[in-house]
């Protein structure tokens, strides 16, 4: 079972959180990895969304980083 | 320390990738173009979020007294939002199902 169409794939997930993880004997099983890749993709998919939904708002005709910084701070508290 | 640097950067490659293929799906489905720097910037957004992410999940998992990270730890990780809790628990359901028919 792979993820969402262009989403996320389970070994670059495994590699992004195995950086940070303070304990080497932290492990991750691979459903864990699967809902997680999930999780990833719709954190980037929602980011991209709200931020057309600004930039429609100010009926313009591209997304700029103007329009991602008005979104980011009620989607961090959302994540 | 150099060759640490290099696989960090690959890392944020193989996500800035990853990001731009999904934002480059929402552009076409809502036709609103993103900017080449929000793309840039959604994708070093998402990988400092990993840090928090893999933060969290290694705590919730050592709270339960576990080494391995399961699908409850994601779950909790999902607790802000309704409507996300609600989205990766179907999943989680729809992973449980596919495991038991295989």
């Amino acid at each position: 079972m792979e993820g969402t169409g262009g989403g996320f794939r389970k070994d670059l997930v495994s590699k992004l959180l195995r950086l940070h993880f303070t304990d080497s004997k932290t492990k991750v099983s691979g459903d864990a990895l699967w809902l997680m890749a999930e999780l990833l993709t719709i954190f980037v998919v929602e980011t991209a969304v709200r931020s057309v939904r600004q930039a429609q708002a100010e009926d313009l005709a591209l997304v700029d980083v103007d329009q991602l910084e008005k979104v980011l701070p009620q989607l961090l508290l959302d994540f | 320390e150099q060759q640490r640097f290099s696989y960090r950067q690959r890392l944020k490659a193989a996500v800035h990738y990853t990001v731009g293929c999904l934002c480059e799906e929402v552009a076409s489905d809502r036709e609103m173009p993103f900017s080449k720097q929000t793309i840039a910037a959604i994708s070093e957004l998402t990988f400092r979020q990993c840090e928090t992410f893999a933060k969290d999940l290694e705590m919730f998992a050592r709270h339960a007294k576990r080494s391995t990270i399961n699908t409850e730890d994601v779950k909790l990780l999902a607790r802000r939002s309704n409507s996300l809790l609600k989205y990766i628990t179907e999943k989680n359901e729809e992973l449980t199902q596919f495991n038991t028919e295989q």
